[in-house]
């Protein structure tokens, strides 16, 4: 008892100072830390944060940018009900995006099982290449010059289907093709990135896996099956959510290809945002547009996490 | 046991004869398949080499070069060179733009990283929390509002206007938490006894580590800056602040549809120097985004 009391005794006057160095660290750690997230933090609250709160007090205002914002009330969310042209546009970018989505998913899985197979290193690089190439480059000026590859006169498309012996088509003039031309245009540019993402899935597969299956007797198709596709289903899930908030958002595509023609027939929901933001400088009910937006994608995003419980696997 | 073995075996070398040739066909059609794609996904990019090479009197003539057949490099001299438009300085734009962001980026996404995965502090996982919610605002919806911010501070035509809301990305907060949580704790607490202050283990010994987290970011956060179409078409307004994207198409409606082989070599210069990142950093590109998908 003694012993225990004196050596508490003796080793109080250290317990405190280590108790005091313990307590700087602490402060210091806790400095640190703010003081390390404070950039990104800042950037956050002003770019994003704050205008996210903006923009949903400027639901209720009128605000042309040039006089002081003016409430009134209900009006733009009203006026989402009467505008005609907004059913049309969401119905356009809903057409969009489901096909766009669709078809992007759909070659950039195909096209990832296609690379993934073993062949001469150099045919690979090449093939990597050429179907990624599109990604890296500025939509912008690949949409201007598929406009030039579009034109229904002497356009080069048509000129290839004439050679074939097809007749020319209306690319971007006829509103039922305009849109096709905007889909085909959205799945040659961006299904090399979704390739570039099953890739990744795909050989994050253990190869231990399709041996000790091959052992059982498992046939290519059953390897598919059974292994491949449960295996690939996280990066799907990733790869959907992904393509589809980015379809949705689509902008220069369509500005420089179509300028949202013939008449409404390609005019994305952003676009339109756009245009009454920055033509008829309506800033409330673009705000009012752009929350609708919002809130479906938010909707979106949750109903494919509910979703995905049926069909994603994770190990 | 031994029958079922015996009568097995000798089925063998006959049994996969049908299957193998169904093997054999489909392997040709996956070849057509890669093949054909890996053609319809380059042959723009090589017409458009082609054809801003061609005399600008026949850019419009058919049939289209998918190889160039003429070598008229004068057009991207006159491009270069041209007085109304200087190109050169278009370039120059959208690199210090597409830098200045990136380098913003990769401190602050990085810092942050640091801070929500290795430092505790009140408040750090609701700060996160913020971070991560902010994941699923997609940019339209603040676009009216940041607008607004951004006329309100005199920014507008001015090339802070796309590089301040650049200067930090919640995507990347996340992928450098992720990296940083991934390092041996270990590793930062032997510095902190031995009294590096938590910059120096940041510096000196974290960031290091989390070499393929940031080139990834670095390579998405100059891609989509340097193509970035949008910022550029609501913010700035004099020629002389243009970058290239905008430039490009705007060069289409100013010179009109007489020229198209100055307007592709545009196009063309626009391309180079992605071209010969891509060629070099291939590997680079298609593991960051291995690292950056594989997190979702």
């Amino acid at each position: 008892m003694a012993t225990v009391a004196s050596h508490s005794a003796s080793s109080s006057v250290s317990t405190k100072g280590w108790f005091a160095q313990r307590h700087t660290n602490r402060v210091q750690e806790i400095f640190a830390g703010y003081l390390f997230v404070l950039p990104a933090a800042l950037s956050l609250f002003v770019f994003l944060v704050a205008p996210i709160l903006a923009a949903f007090v400027l639901v209720f205002m009128r605000y042309d940018v040039l006089s002081p914002p003016e409430y009134v009330g209900l009006h733009n969310l009203n006026q989402l009900f009467a505008d005609t042209r907004l059913r049309e546009i969401y119905w356009n970018t809903v057409r969009f995006v489901v096909f766009a989505t669709l078809f992007n998913n759909l070659l950039g899985l195909l096209l990832a099982m296609g690379v993934n197979r073993t062949m001469h290193a150099a045919v690979k690089y090449l093939l990597r290449t050429a179907l990624f190439f599109p990604v890296l480059t500025t939509t912008a000026s690949l949409a201007l010059v598929w406009n030039f590859l579009l034109t229904q006169d002497r356009g080069v498309i048509n000129f290839l289907l004439q050679q074939i012996g097809l007749e020319p088509v209306p690319w971007l003039s006829s509103s039922s093709w305009a849109m096709v031309s905007v889909v085909l245009f959205d799945v040659w540019r961006a299904c090399g990135f979704l390739m570039v993402i099953y890739l990744a899935g795909l050989q994050a597969i253990p190869e231990s896996l399709y041996e000790a299956a091959s052992i059982d007797g498992a046939n290519q198709f059953q390897r598919m099956r059974y292994i491949t596709l449960p295996l690939l289903s996280p990066t799907a899930f990733f790869a959907l959510i992904v393509s589809l908030i980015g379809a949705a958002q689509v902008f220069d595509n369509v500005w420089v290809l179509t300028g949202g023609g013939p008449a409404d027939a390609t005019r994305l929901i952003v676009l339109y945002i756009y245009e009454i933001g920055f033509k008829r400088f309506e800033m409330g009910y673009a705000a009012a547009v752009s929350l609708t937006l919002f809130l479906i994608l938010i909707g979106l995003t949750l109903f494919q996490f509910r979703m995905s419980r049926r069909w994603v696997h994770y190990d | 046991m031994a029958t079922s073995l015996q009568t097995s075996t000798p089925q063998t070398p006959s049994a996969p004869f049908q299957p193998k040739l169904l093997l054999r066909l489909g392997e040709l059609l996956i070849w057509i398949f890669l093949v054909g794609m890996a053609l319809i996904e380059f042959a723009p990019i090589s017409w458009i080499f082609a054809t801003s090479l061609r005399a600008p009197s026949e850019s419009f003539n058919l049939p289209p070069d998918f190889w160039p057949t003429s070598f008229r490099w004068d057009n991207y001299l006159a491009v270069i060179q041209s007085p109304q438009i200087n190109f050169l300085l278009f370039f120059w734009n959208s690199l210090k733009i597409a830098l200045l962001a990136t380098l913003a980026q990769l401190l602050t996404c990085s810092m942050a990283g640091f801070s929500f995965a290795r430092l505790r502090y009140p408040g750090r996982d609701t700060l996160f929390f913020v971070f991560l919610s902010s994941l699923m605002v997609p940019a339209t919806v603040i676009m009216i509002p940041t607008f607004i911010l951004i006329r309100s501070i005199n920014l507008l035509d001015s090339h802070w206007a796309l590089i301040l809301p650049a200067t930090t990305s919640a995507f990347g907060v996340f992928l450098l938490r992720q990296a940083f949580m991934g390092l041996p704790s270990e590793l930062t607490d032997a510095a902190r006894i031995d009294g590096a202050n938590y910059w120096r283990i940041y510096w000196q010994i974290a960031l290091p580590l989390v070499g393929p987290a940031l080139s990834a970011l670095g390579i998405f956060t100059f891609l989509a800056a340097w193509n970035n179409f949008l910022g550029p078409v609501l913010y700035l307004r004099s020629w002389d602040n243009y970058t290239f994207p905008i430039a490009i198409v705007m060069l289409n409606g100013y010179m009109g549809s007489g020229n198209r082989a100055h307007v592709l070599a545009a196009v063309m210069i626009s391309i180079f120097p992605v071209l010969l990142f891509f060629l070099l950093a291939q590997r680079f590109v298609i593991r960051g985004i291995a690292v950056t998908g594989l997190k979702g």
